[in-house]
């Protein structure tokens, strides 16, 4: 009887470890938010028309502020967004990655098409006034300023480099710091597109 | 299956439940919700120097607003913050710098020299609590009213009217609390504990300690 009970309680044990393993919640990479409101929407102005994140509600959307002159955090960044997605198979569909670009004076649509396309068919990069720009990138905790750069690259501007994450209805769900690996990128978008 | 196997089932079921809503009542963790992200800025100083958003990352700060030309009996958050400061001493913040910044919401008239003045005239220790202005009007309404959520308008003839208030930002750019109306409990006292729920989610934010505070945010254990 006394094994009988030991063996039980034994096999429930491992049951309940195995359980916790597998139904474990997600531990996201990205810094959660809990906002009870839609993140704000905005306009600006792609290659192909007007964009705003409100244009894909039932997909999860990415933004990414920064500009095609950017040196080495933005193609790192928008190359590990890219590299998740392929990791996503037919579910990057459901994902689409917008670049607000913060260089309105460089940086026309048709050139932010050109830059995008280099990273990700899918990818989108959007402009609009200096006016529109700080007003957006400020509302979503980008801070940016131009700075002196060398005569090869011509000027250059600091940016927050954080990586945003809205979930399907609009709400901004994660934060990703700048650094975060394609895998950690597609562990948690794997996870959101679960729900 | 025999019966023992299921009764040795049920008593752990029930110890799993048990567990669960101990940790939702009880609240064994508590922590400050993420809620939105503050905005990001360049204002300007007192002194005349840049402070950006970027600059206060990796400290908490607690902004605050107001306008110099406030006539009495204006929403008085001087001995609220003064109080703060001097009992910041009380929390363990393990090290985190904590910054005040009160943005001006009068820049016409509150310029770098007049929030100087001002904030001498009150006696504020300049090194921890900066007063911030901008040139840039439409881009102050944008932060002030749509970022950190606080509503003014100018009414003219120099009268500006708002909500006082208080917000609470963590060194990660996140709003995780605001403090609009009066409880029994004061401003001061509410913000000093905060700061301390804030420091100690920071203290545990690796390993298995953060699958616990991430569960804290999960059930809502929200420190009051």
């Amino acid at each position: 009887m006394r094994i009988k009970f030991f063996l039980s309680v034994s096999v429930i044990i491992l049951g309940l470890a195995a359980g916790i393993y597998f139904f474990r919640p997600h531990t996201f990479h990205g810094t959660v938010i809990q906002s009870p409101e839609r993140s704000f929407d905005f306009t600006l102005t792609s290659a192909q028309g007007d964009v705003s994140p409100s244009d894909f509600r039932g997909k999860i959307v990415l933004l990414y502020f920064g500009y095609t002159f950017c040196p080495d955090v933005c193609p790192g960044t928008l190359g590990n967004v890219a590299q998740a997605l392929r990791d996503l198979g037919a579910k990057a569909d459901e994902v689409q990655l917008i670049m607000v670009s913060l260089d309105p004076e460089r940086d026309t649509p048709e050139k932010l098409a050109e830059y995008m396309d280099h990273f990700h068919p899918s990818f989108i990069g959007v402009t609009g006034s200096k006016e529109q720009l700080d007003e957006v990138a400020s509302l979503y905790g980008v801070y940016y300023q131009k700075t002196e750069g060398s005569s090869a690259t011509g000027y250059l501007i600091d940016h927050t480099a954080t990586l945003l994450v809205l979930d399907r209805e609009g709400y901004l769900k994660l934060v990703f710091p700048f650094g975060v690996t394609a895998k950690e990128i597609a562990d948690d978008l794997k996870y959101m597109l679960r729900q | 299956m025999s019966k023992t196997f299921f009764n040795a089932v049920y008593i752990f079921a029930a110890i799993l439940i048990l567990s669960v809503f101990a940790f939702k009542v009880f609240q064994p963790i508590q922590v400050l919700p993420r809620m939105r992200l503050a905005p990001a800025f360049q204002f300007t100083d007192q002194d005349n120097q840049p402070l950006t958003s970027e600059t206060l990352r990796g400290q908490f700060v607690l902004y605050s607003f107001t306008y110099t030309h406030c006539p009495a009996p204006c929403y008085n958050m001087t001995e609220t913050i003064k109080e703060i400061q001097s009992r910041l001493g009380e929390v363990d913040l393990g090290g985190i710098p904590v910054s005040f910044v009160t943005i001006s919401i009068d820049p016409d008239r509150d310029t770098p020299e007049v929030l100087k003045v001002y904030g001498e005239s009150i006696g504020a220790d300049f090194t921890q609590w900066k007063f911030a202005t901008t040139s840039n009007k439409g881009l102050l309404k944008t932060i002030v009213g749509a970022g950190f959520e606080t509503y003014y308008e100018d009414k003219g003839g120099g009268n500006i009217t708002f909500d006082p208030g208080y917000v609470l930002v963590d060194g990660w750019g996140v709003v995780r609390s605001e403090y609009r109306y009066s409880t029994e409990v004061s401003d001061a006292d509410r913000i000093l504990r905060h700061l301390g729920v804030l420091a100690e989610e920071v203290r545990n934010s690796t390993g298995s300690s953060k699958l616990a505070y991430e569960a804290a945010h999960l059930f809502l254990c929200y420190a009051p």
